[in-house]
């Protein structure tokens, strides 16, 4: 659910906060031209679909988990690496060619700082200083870079204020989202996208914050999404969680939200332990919005607490900390809330995982 | 000084409006002059730094290649290099504009990482029209302020650009707004600039930001190795220092003409002072009597020619500005010149300089009043109050050795190298020249008199008496007139020169009978081999020769020189002025260029050495066959034969074509067919008329500026005669009623005047021919040589300087009888009996 | 009180020809003298030695017992300023100054302040007569009145010594007379020595002692009015 950031991303520069939306942003109702659409009854292929799909329009993987060091310090983080066909110098011989730019964006939720440290970068697909490849996961840009080899997946980041190299071992194979990995993103089937994730991701390796580096070890999420039609024309935003449960198992739900706060869509995957994953109706998913909080910095007011029903059961989110709101306005223009949150049932915790709430400022351009 | 004395002496300005009046405007003419350049060329200077500041914005390095370009490989591999942090690729095309003479510079930048290097060059595209993906648009441009300015259609429009032989239409996405207002640039996706103007596979310029603690030296070192020959890796200061270098001669030059404007100024202070004080003679023995003590005289007399120089330098300081406001609105920021295209600077206050200027100011005013108040303190009162008589002040000692020594040191200095590229002992030859010019005239008064028989007609008689009583009379009237035309002369011999060995030297480079161009040179649109056929192919054209342009890096201290690749030894003559141009390649094999005077200077070259010029990425040694003079390109250039070039680099293209026409047929009809041929196509089609109309116009165009110089030296020079026969009619009122008396008419004593004013300027304007013959060979020989390293020949404008002296002679004698009019309408029988 | 003692003074100095020598006179404060004497013998010139403005080839000046002769010409200026008064020949008014800035012109060069120099140039004005033309300029006036300026600006400053050099010689007899009454009779009430140079018998007559300058010195004379 990550194609906010990549939208913002392509209005780079302007200094301004996103503009109104454009026009001709919002005439997702029918295909984009020159994109294969996302159609049901296409099932996922691997290990080829673990790679990038060039001709899709967007595409991402997306890693977020809850990390603890060797003082039991908990921290949250994300990389996220996206990949956007332009459609633009398809036929310009150049090296420049801007075909494909990839995107990544990476934070780390440390609860001594307070906020979000975060970084990103933007680069067009330029073989070998960034690109996203085929056939297995292997994003990158620079030395930031998500890869899968043998077993497992890697992913470092190094900026300024952060860094970290961590090692990904899944638990188990790949879990479909939606309907064998076609993800509904709306009542009009056109809006979908293709969708999977991969829960309890065991994590261990090195983090750096404030100067000092530590070994850390914890659970992960990969999400990995494409879709040439994202965002329908009503939703200004969306909620969703991808929460790894005590007890083994995976829960991922969404709503895509209109400018009132009403939900236009829900879906979501449970698997409880080792059970099959289940795909839920947007019947079983409701969201209900609960403690609100106001950023000092954008006055934008999130509800950081929620709480869900999920398949008949009644369910509370909580951050790690208030404020993990992401503001890049001086670089993307992009502003939303993503961070590491705890799943609650009756005062019990029952999972953790990560909570992205966008739109809540202005409406994305997708 | 207590304020009822100084009101002694600051009355006595009032009382004499007239003079007042022009050494004032003497001196704010001068210093208006001087701050005018000083302000136009610093402001252009400060926006081209800024714009070279922009352009380079954070980046520590710069690796920067010939005009062409350079293989953009490289950018990948430094890119990944762990020294660079940050690498941004630029194509930069000078594009020209269909319909238009300027052209716009493009910068291909990659949009995401020209943020972080050059952040002033970020394209922001507009929402409305640019859509979501605006800036790597294959047909989108953003242009800056002052480009959207001067070209009209705003963001939303479209910007027709040639491409080659086409003309390409560009959407305008959006702007540039760190641009800054005075850089005219356009801003498009590097990919689309490379497809657009055929460059797929090259960058101008690769802009880097080193890695934390990586240090600039270091970098460079490990760097070097893995760039090809004629790509260098430049610090932004080096390369903005290079451009500042390239008009400072210039600047330089326009500044000293101007200080000459104010030296003559000087001199008129000078003239309107000592004649006041021999007018004020009795005055100041007075004052003198009544227990005024030398020194306070003495300062009193220089605070006079300080308040002018002080009202005259801020009356200058306002014109200044006023004059570069203008000048900034008609010419452009280069007076015209050409070196700052694209940038539109704008008028700011500088007090540093306006500081500097009004000091200027006030001490030509001091400068010109201290002789004159000196002597005046000298004066011993007590015969002074008695005589009322001048001729003892214009006396004027001989300075025969003083004149001598100052000419003799203008010689030796003449011979001396400039220092930094400026012909500093050059200009100080010319002053010297100047001083000894005014210094010699007393004695040449003495001589013209002695040779100047009086002859029977008493008028001629008594001027003649007159002058060879007080030869000072001619120094003071004649100062100015030294300096001014010998100012003017030497302008008008160093510019005929010029022009004349400017035409001479069109015709040899233009010898063909038409030229077809894709552009100007260097700019983005060129021919094709298929074109160059096509030309050849029209009836009625015998043969063509195509012509390549490009720069070529040689040196990071030096600019970079332009390369000419054209047929040589069996093509058009080449202006040679050493070596031959018979292209044989030597028993070294190697084969051969010829470079310009400007290169031989600049790279130290003589015929017979060899050079390496980078083509394609590799070195390759040439035998320099001959010197060539050019007057086109200032920092070098070199020719080669075009297939040694086309053998070297394979680039086939061409920026334009030579056309000869067959014998017998008409060039007009040949044109004609041309244009029928590429109809639609831009190119321009020009005969070496209207080349040599356009060049020589442009020529004209950079000495405007020195005319203007000239005429308000003149003027100055004028104001010299008339002020100072003014002020001497008025002291010789009683000598003229005396001569009234004796029986002289009144128009006689206007014939008198008349007389003595043409005798005073005839010799002032033999001297100051004689000092402006000199000084332009100084100009032509030491200043324009090391300056511009280019050579001339001397060239006299004789029917031109001779209607300027007889002019000049004329409107001295006028001045002298008009100031003198004053003198001749009083009764004689007052003027006898006045004392004052 | 002035002393002249063995006075001498040569063309072109030491080398010249003699022009006067064994120049002796004593004069006390309120006397007033003339002396007159063939043209070309020096008269001018002793003057001029007197005021400093020429340098004397032998013998004393002294004035109040300062020895004058071995002063500077700075030192001579600073002096002047402080106790002499010119009357000349030629009047010698600014033409761009107003006839009570030329009467106050030797206060200004005294550093006194522009309004009291402008208050006692104006009473010194109104003493010669010319009181309501204070802001007049030199050149709408006529002979007698500029040298009644020139007077005024004489005595504005309360000199010691007050130098007439012809002082009626641009004048005609009537305006001569007024002039000379006015002179001497403002040098005698200032208290002042007056020292009158004149072709003029009746102009000597009105002073106290009538001198003649020859070759060989100073002799009183017996006046034949």
């Amino acid at each position: 659910m990550r194609a906010y950031f990549a939208a913002a991303l392509l209005c780079l520069g302007s200094g301004l906060p996103a503009a109104p939306p454009a026009p001709s942003g919002s005439n997702n109702e029918s295909d984009p031209p020159g994109y294969p659409p996302v159609v049901a009854g296409r099932p996922l292929q691997f290990p080829a679909d673990h790679g990038a799909h060039p001709d899709y329009r967007t595409e991402w993987w997306y890693v977020t988990g809850w990390v603890t060091d060797e003082d039991g310090v908990e921290r949250g983080f994300q990389v996220t690496f996206f990949r956007v066909r332009t459609r633009i110098g398809e036929d310009n011989p150049s090296r420049f060619a801007p075909r494909q730019l990839i995107l990544a964006h990476a934070a780390v939720a440390d609860p001594a700082e307070g906020r979000l440290l975060h970084a990103e970068r933007g680069e067009r697909a330029l073989d070998p200083l960034a690109g996203a490849a085929t056939g297995h996961t292997r994003a990158w840009i620079g030395e930031w870079a998500l890869e899968w080899s043998q077993d497992h997946y890697r992913a470092s980041v190094d900026a300024d204020s952060f860094a970290y190299d961590l090692r990904f071992d899944p638990a188990g194979p790949p879990l479909p989202n939606g309907q064998d990995g076609f993800s509904q993103k709306a009542p009009d089937p056109r809006h979908a996208s293709y969708y999977y994730s991969r829960p309890q991701l065991g994590v261990s390796g090195t983090l750096r914050v404030r100067g000092k580096t530590h070994r850390v070890t914890g659970h992960a999420w990969l999400d990995h999404e494409w879709s040439s039609a994202y965002l329908p024309e009503k939703a200004r935003g969306w909620d969703w969680i991808g929460i790894n449960l005590a007890d083994g198992g995976a829960l991922m739900a969404f709503r895509m939200r209109t400018a009132t706060g009403e939900a236009t869509w829900t879906a979501g995957t449970l698997r409880r332990g080792n059970e099959p994953a289940r795909a839920l109706a947007p019947a079983q998913v409701t969201f209900i919005p609960g403690r609100r909080w106001r950023s000092p910095r954008t006055g934008t007011e999130y509800p950081v607490e929620w709480q869900l029903d999920i398949d008949g059961r009644r369910l509370q989110l909580q951050p790690l900390m208030d404020d993990q709101e992401l503001d890049s306005r001086r670089t993307t223009g992009a502003v939303y809330w993503e961070g590491a949150v705890r799943l609650v049932e009756n005062g019990r915790e029952i999972g953790r995982g990560y909570l992205e709430m966008t739109g809540y400022g202005e409406r994305l351009r997708m | 000084m207590n304020a009822g004395l100084r009101h002694v002496f600051l009355a006595s300005l009032a009382r004499r409006r007239l003079a007042t009046a022009l050494s004032l405007l003497a001196i704010a003419l001068g210093v208006a002059l001087g701050l005018a350049v000083q302000l136009i060329h610093g402001a252009a200077l400060d926006e081209f730094g800024r714009g070279m500041r922009l352009v380079a914005g954070e980046a520590d390095l710069q690796v920067m290649g010939p005009r062409t370009g350079f293989d953009d490989a490289l950018y990948v591999l430094l890119a990944q290099r762990p020294e660079v942090a940050d690498a941004s690729p630029i194509l930069e095309v000078e594009a020209s504009l269909p319909q238009r003479d300027d052209s716009l510079r493009v910068f291909g930048v990659d949009a995401l990482r020209v943020r972080r290097v050059q952040p002033a060059l970020m394209p922001v595209p507009e929402a409305e029209v640019a859509g979501e993906f605006g800036i790597f648009a294959a047909d989108g441009v953003f242009l800056s302020p002052a480009a959207q300015a001067a070209l009209g259609p705003g963001t939303g429009g479209t910007l027709a650009v040639l491409a080659g032989p086409r003309e390409e239409h560009l959407r305008i996405l959006g702007s540039v707004p760190g641009a800054g207002r005075g850089q005219r640039l356009a801003v498009m996706d590097i990919a689309a600039a490379q497809r657009l103007f055929d460059q797929v596979g090259r960058v101008t310029r690769i802009d880097l930001r080193l890695a934390q603690g990586v240090d600039r030296a270091a970098a460079i070192e490990r760097l070097r190795p893995l760039l090809p020959p004629g790509v260098e890796l430049l610090a932004p200061e080096a390369a903005a220092s290079q451009v500042a270098g390239l008009s400072r001669a210039y600047r330089v030059n326009l500044t000293m003409l101007a200080a000459i404007a104010l030296l003559t100024g000087g001199f008129l202070v000078f003239s309107t002072q000592l004649l006041s004080v021999v007018r004020r003679r009795q005055e100041l023995a007075l004052l003198r009597a009544l227990g005024l003590d030398r020194r306070t005289l003495l300062r009193g007399l220089l605070a006079e020619g300080a308040l002018l120089g002080f009202v005259g330098g801020l009356v200058g300081v306002a014109l200044g500005y006023a004059l570069s406001a203008l000048a900034f609105s008609i010419v452009g920021a280069d007076l015209g010149a050409g070196y700052f295209e694209g940038v539109e600077p704008g008028l700011r206050f500088e007090p540093l300089a306006t500081a500097v200027y009004l000091v200027l100011g006030v001490a030509a005013g001091v400068a010109g009043a201290w002789l004159p108040a000196r002597e005046a303190s000298r004066v011993a009162p007590a015969r002074a109050l008695r005589a009322s008589d001048d001729v003892e002040v214009l006396r004027a000692r001989p300075r025969g050795p003083a004149a001598l020594a100052s000419l003799g040191l203008a010689l030796l200095l003449c011979l001396l190298p400039p220092l930094g590229g400026i012909p500093v002992f050059g200009y100080a030859a010319i002053a010297l020249i100047l001083a000894g010019s005014v210094l010699v005239l007393p004695a040449v008064v003495r001589l013209a008199m002695r040779a100047l028989d009086g002859g029977r007609f008493v008028l001629l008689r008594l001027a003649h008496a007159r002058l060879a009583a007080a030869p000072g009379q001619v120094v003071v009237a004649g100062a100015g007139v030294v300096a001014s035309v010998a100012l003017a002369a030497a302008m008008a011999i160093m510019v005929s020169s010029f022009r004349t060995s400017v035409d001479d030297w069109l015709s040899d480079v233009l010898p063909a009978d038409l030229y077809l161009r894709a552009s100007s040179s260097g700019a983005s649109a060129f021919l094709t081999p298929e074109v160059i056929a096509q030309v050849a192919a029209t009836p009625g054209v015998s043969s063509v020769q195509p012509v390549r342009f490009d720069t070529l890096r040689l040196d990071e201290a030096q600019f970079p020189v332009t390369l000419i690749a054209r047929p040589v030894a069996e093509g058009a003559p080449v202006p040679l002025v050493e070596g031959d141009a018979a292209s044989v390649r030597g028993a070294d094999g190697l084969p051969p260029a010829w470079v310009s005077e400007a290169m031989a200077d600049l790279f130290r070259l003589a015929v017979g050495d060899t050079l390496s010029l980078p083509f394609g990425g590799a070195p390759h040694r040439f035998r320099v066959a001959g010197v060539w003079r050019d007057y086109a390109r200032q920092h070098g250039a070199v020719l080669v034969e075009l297939a040694d070039y086309r053998a070297l680099t394979n680039d086939s293209r061409s920026n334009n074509v030579a056309i000869r026409v067959a014998p017998g047929v008409q060039a007009e009809t040949v044109a004609a067919a041309l244009q029928a041929q590429f109809v639609g196509r831009n190119f321009e089609l020009a005969a070496p008329g209207e080349i040599r109309a356009t060049t020589l116009a442009v020529f004209d165009r950079t000495f405007l500026v020195t005319y203007l110089m000239e005429a308000v030296a003149i003027l100055i020079g004028l104001f010299g005669v008339s002020t100072s026969f003014a002020a001497l009619a008025t002291a010789r009122r009683k000598e003229f009623g005396m001569l009234r008396h004796l029986g002289l008419t009144r128009r006689d004593i206007g014939r008198l005047l008349a007389l003595e004013g043409a005798l005073g300027a005839a010799v002032g304007v033999a001297v100051g021919l004689a000092a402006g013959g000199a000084v332009a060979l100084v100009l032509v020989e030491v200043v324009n040589r090391q300056s511009f390293h280019w050579s001339m020949d001397i060239r006299l404008p004789l029917a031109a300087l001779a209607a300027f002296a007889v002019t000049l002679v004329l409107l001295a004698a006028v001045a002298a009888r008009l100031s003198g009019y004053q003198a001749m309408r009083q009764s004689a029988v007052l003027a006898v009996r006045e004392d004052w | 009180m002035l002393e002249l003692d063995g006075l001498a003074k040569r063309f072109d100095g030491q080398a010249g020809r003699a022009l006067f020598s064994h120049v002796s006179l004593r004069l006390a404060p309120g006397e007033c003298v003339a002396i007159m004497g063939e043209s070309g013998v020096g008269k001018s010139t002793l003057l001029n030695c007197i005021a400093g403005l020429e340098a004397v080839d032998a013998g004393s000046i002294r004035l109040d017992g300062t020895e004058l002769v071995a002063l500077d010409d700075d030192a001579f200026a600073r002096l002047r300023r402080r106790s002499y008064g010119f009357v000349f020949q030629a009047f010698h008014l600014l033409p761009h100054l107003t006839l009570a800035q030329n009467v106050a012109l030797p206060l200004w060069l005294l550093d006194c302040a522009a309004a009291e120099a402008q208050q006692r140039a104006t009473a010194m004005l109104a003493q010669v007569g010319l009181g309501d033309r204070a802001d007049d300029w030199p050149r709408h006036l006529s002979g007698g009145e500029m040298q009644r300026v020139a007077i005024a600006r004489a005595l504005v400053h309360r000199p010691t010594l007050v130098l007439a050099d012809e002082p009626t010689g641009n004048l005609d007899a009537e305006r001569a007379a007024d002039v000379l009454e006015l002179l001497l009779g403002s040098i005698r009430s200032a208290g002042a020595i007056g020292i009158l140079v004149t072709h003029s018998r009746a102009a000597a007559a009105r002073t106290d002692r009538v001198l003649r300058l020859t070759a060989t010195g100073l002799a009183e004379e017996a006046v034949a009015a």
